[in-house]
């Protein structure tokens, strides 16, 4: 795998880009260098390869490499000064010697002060409270993971999918980052949940307040801060929504293995429920999904909850293997 | 290959996912946004589209460089620097080419397409639909994985650990410089994977 020099000139272009630090002058260079096709050409080469590299965060074959990254960051505050010049001169052997004992301590050091990522995660249906070492607590909503890294000058949590509600110990030395999909959520020391969704993820504030922004320098725009009671959508690249009331009953609710329907058409309401069960409950008719409904159920009480829809809309559910279909009863088509 | 832009914008609008209501974002009423955000879709319209027809077929290409237009536009904000946004335009077409991949996967399961034809439309791509072909991902894989060490931590702790560079600098005691450099030497021997694999 050879590289010629075009391509690395691509490459350091892309490089520069990423970092964001491009003024006026480099960015005429830039739009200069990128009219020809050839150049283009490589440069579209770089961005896929960055791109579709998003898919191996998780690799096993990269594991070790991984592990030895997160470690460099969880070593942050005990790593040693890196050793100015010697001023001292000495012989070779001894400056051999002291190095061997140097790597022996510096290996070991490094297994001690080693931070493993931490994963948590639920099955469908189920609900856990996991208490970090921090003092911050996590509650993890059905079907979700987090992954946990606590270093010496920052808390990275990754929602690598579902929903958590974040009670965050305070410590402004070293503020708590959620990150789910690309943007970034956070805070110092407050209550927020998060939702992860296909199309984007949901935030809501409880108590003090966070930030959110895009993941890393590139779509730049300022991050947007969010206070109590408020919350904020974002789409996977991180683009923030307007500012608009925090879900507080709902969040609420599942805390308290509730679910609240407040005047809710019944396609969002089954969505909702189905992320609490395996076989999920479907609709005979789509058009049925637009008539509303409003109630409180308990999450796994699903024999109130089917009988609350048959008597209150009229459906009759019919329980399958794999699903439960809703159709009207006769006499009730839409 | 014209594509109606209301038709684009109304089939992202599914109601499939009645939760996510924030991609109803309208587009900002900002005249000077939309002047720029077409300016920069003009000039690298090509070369988006050339690099969608890698990842899905040439008519999804079209469409998914349309969408890529609106999305764009919906998102307020954008830093005015072409080279920085033209990142943002074309990490945006990537994750419509991602949503592409997972609704055809979903669409099929719910057709219940016998084994037979399952085969055919299947191609190298895995049961997960990763954008990414297995042979594609294994190429970069071992691209990272071969790469020297310090460029491979450089890499790693940018990519999917999101530290910015002087981040990077300050925990491996490296000049801002030294990272950028190992940073363009990384997505060189990458983008030399990527050539091989297309």
């Amino acid at each position: 795998m050879s590289t010629n020099a075009g391509d690395l000139q691509a490459a350091e272009w892309f490089a520069k880009v990423r970092e964001a630090d491009m003024d006026s002058a480099s960015e005429q260079f830039w739009l200069k260098w990128i009219e020809d096709g050839a150049h283009q050409q490589a440069y579209e080469n770089c961005e896929l390869a960055w791109e579709l590299s998003a898919d191996l965060r998780d690799s096993p074959a990269l594991g070790a490499a991984l592990a030895r990254a997160d470690a460099l960051i969880a070593g942050q505050r005990a790593a040693p000064v890196p050793a100015a010049r010697s001023r001292w001169r000495v012989p070779v052997w001894q400056v051999g010697l002291a190095a061997a004992v140097i790597a022996v301590g510096a290996f070991s050091w490094f297994f001690a002060s080693r931070a493993t990522p931490l994963n948590y995660s639920t099955a469908v249906g189920e609900q856990r409270t996991v208490a970090l070492p921090d003092g911050s607590t996590v509650f993890l909503n059905t079907n979700s993971e987090v992954r946990v890294l606590l270093a010496a000058h920052l808390r990275r949590i990754e929602l690598v999918r579902g929903e958590a509600l974040f009670n965050v110990a305070h410590d402004p030395d070293r503020p708590f980052a959620v990150h789910a999909l690309q943007g970034v959520t956070t805070a110092v020391g407050t209550q927020f949940d998060i939702e992860v969704m296909p199309t984007g993820a949901a935030v809501s504030v409880l108590e003090g307040t966070v930030t959110v922004g895009a993941n890393g320098a590139v779509t730049a725009a300022a991050p947007v801060a969010v206070s109590a009671g408020s919350g904020v959508g974002y789409t996977q690249e991180g683009t923030v929504s307007e500012v608009r009331p925090a879900e507080l009953n709902r969040i609420r609710g599942w805390r308290t293995q509730r679910i609240v329907f407040n005047d809710m058409p019944l396609a969002t309401a089954l969505a909702e429920y189905n992320r609490y069960r395996q076989a999920p409950i479907v609709l005979s008719d789509p058009a049925l999904g637009s008539r509303h409904i409003n109630g409180v159920f308990h999450i796994g009480d699903e024999t109130a909850f089917l009988g609350a829809l048959e008597q209150g809309l009229h459906l009759k559910a019919t329980r399958r293997d794999t699903q439960t279909v809703l159709q009207p009863e006769a006499g009730y088509e839409p | 290959m014209k594509q109606d832009p209301t038709q684009a914008s109304a089939s992202q609008a599914d109601a499939s996912y009645p939760l996510a209501m924030i991609d109803g974002n309208p587009i900002p009423d900002d005249p000077s946004h939309k002047a720029y955000v077409t300016a920069l879709f003009n000039r690298h319209r090509t070369s988006l589209q050339r690099y969608l027809m890698r990842l899905v077929p040439p008519d999804d290409a079209a469409e998914l460089v349309q969408e890529s237009y609106y999305r764009l536009l919906r998102h307020g904000g954008m830093v005015r620097i072409d080279a920085m946004a033209r990142s943002f335009l074309f990490q945006t077409a990537t994750n419509l080419a991602r949503d592409h991949y997972r609704r055809r996967a979903s669409h099929r399961t719910a057709l219940h397409v016998p084994i037979e034809d399952e085969e055919i439309i299947e191609d190298h791509r895995g049961p997960d639909e990763q954008l990414a072909g297995e042979q594609t991902r294994a190429l970069l894989e071992r691209a990272i994985a071969d790469l020297p060490p310090d460029t491979r931590t450089v890499f790693i702790l940018h990519r999917f650990r999101d530290l910015t560079y002087p981040q990077i600098a300050e925990i491996m005691s490296l000049s801002g410089r030294t990272v950028a450099r190992k940073m363009a030497e990384a997505i060189a021997r990458l983008s030399a994977a990527m050539s091989e694999a297309t």
